[in-house]
């Protein structure tokens, strides 16, 4: 039985792994469509590079990478490890920052399309 | 009793064992020839791909893997962390939030980059038996190769562009039933993409 339990474990863990190798990989070779990912999509400055979704993939990759790490050395102690407090904030200032220049470029800024 | 209950488990427990794995390996197999498409994964229907999508994407991978990380250590399902969820509640808060911004102007339900290919001249007048050059533009992808073909009407068209007008009927159309073609530009490059011009035939 506990071969088995063994057997499970490991086709989930290289499913897992796998399916997140595969997805990366398209996303970097281009078979997952990333037009435009970011570039701002309203306003004036239409297609042009947005920094503030630029600053939210940077904390958002960071802050992915940084609860992988946590996640790996904490596994042993039986829970998913708690995120600093200030996290929330952090990427709440950040969603919000994102929110906000496309709400700007929505309803402030010149629009091209109209 | 003890020994047959045993051996039913290790049945039961070997035939889910091949399902789990035949169906991760057939995710897989589908997804690597192609037949489970990944490619709009994070699109939006205008076509452009979508910060929020992605995050929710990249936060999903997170929560999965560190989540069996800690069930393979320990052999028990942890409670996910108020902040855990906090956090997974900003993302797909601000996913809401900014679709809602985004399809409330209609620019926000076309794609940023323009059209893909572009005919030129769109509606044209052409005498019976004359030619027409027809040019098409792939504003995203200059230099791309393209396809032309005669969608209805008569005539025919080459891959440079040329168009040839059929010969005058006869006996010819009373005045003001001028006949029409359409012709058709598409390009590799992006295969949903295609530009129409009209044709009139006098």
């Amino acid at each position: 039985m506990d071969l088995l339990l063994q057997v499970v474990r490991w086709e989930v863990w290289i499913f897992l792994l796998a399916l997140a190798g595969t997805v990366a990989f398209q996303l970097l070779t281009g078979r997952i469509n990333t037009t435009n990912l970011l570039s701002r999509k309203l306003g004036g400055s239409r297609g042009d590079i947005s920094p503030e979704r630029v600053q939210l993939l940077a904390t958002t990759l960071g802050a992915a990478f940084y609860y992988v790490m946590q996640a790996a050395a904490a596994a042993k102690s039986g829970k998913l490890p708690d995120v600093p407090e200030t996290w929330p904030a952090v990427m709440g200032g950040s969603n919000l920052i994102y929110l906000g220049g496309k709400a700007y470029a929505r309803f402030f800024a010149n629009s091209d399309s109209k | 009793m003890d020994r047959a209950f045993e051996i039913l488990a290790l049945v039961t427990g070997s035939v889910l064992c091949l399902l789990v794995g035949g169906f991760g390996f057939l995710i897989l197999w589908e997804i690597w020839v192609g037949n489970i498409d990944l490619s709009k994964l994070i699109s939006e229907p205008t076509g452009d791909a979508s910060m929020s999508r992605f995050q929710l994407l990249v936060f999903t991978f997170v929560i999965a893997l560190s989540l069996f990380l800690v069930v393979v250590a320990t052999q028990e399902v942890p409670n996910i962390p108020g902040t855990v969820l906090t956090l997974l509640g900003i993302s797909g808060s601000s996913y809401l939030v900014s679709k809602g911004i985004q399809f409330s102007d209609p620019a926000g339900i076309t794609s940023a980059r323009g059209q893909d290919i572009v005919v030129s001249p769109g509606k044209i007048s052409v005498g019976y038996g004359q030619k027409q050059q027809f040019t098409a533009q792939v504003p995203n992808k200059p230099g791309a190769a393209v396809k032309w073909l005669v969608l209805a009407g008569d005539g025919t068209i080459d891959q440079t562009g040329l168009y040839v007008a059929p010969p005058p009927p006869s006996p010819p159309l009373p005045s003001g039933t001028g006949a029409h073609a359409t012709i058709q530009v598409t390009t590799d490059a992006f295969p949903d993409a295609y530009d129409l011009a009209v044709v009139t035939l006098v």
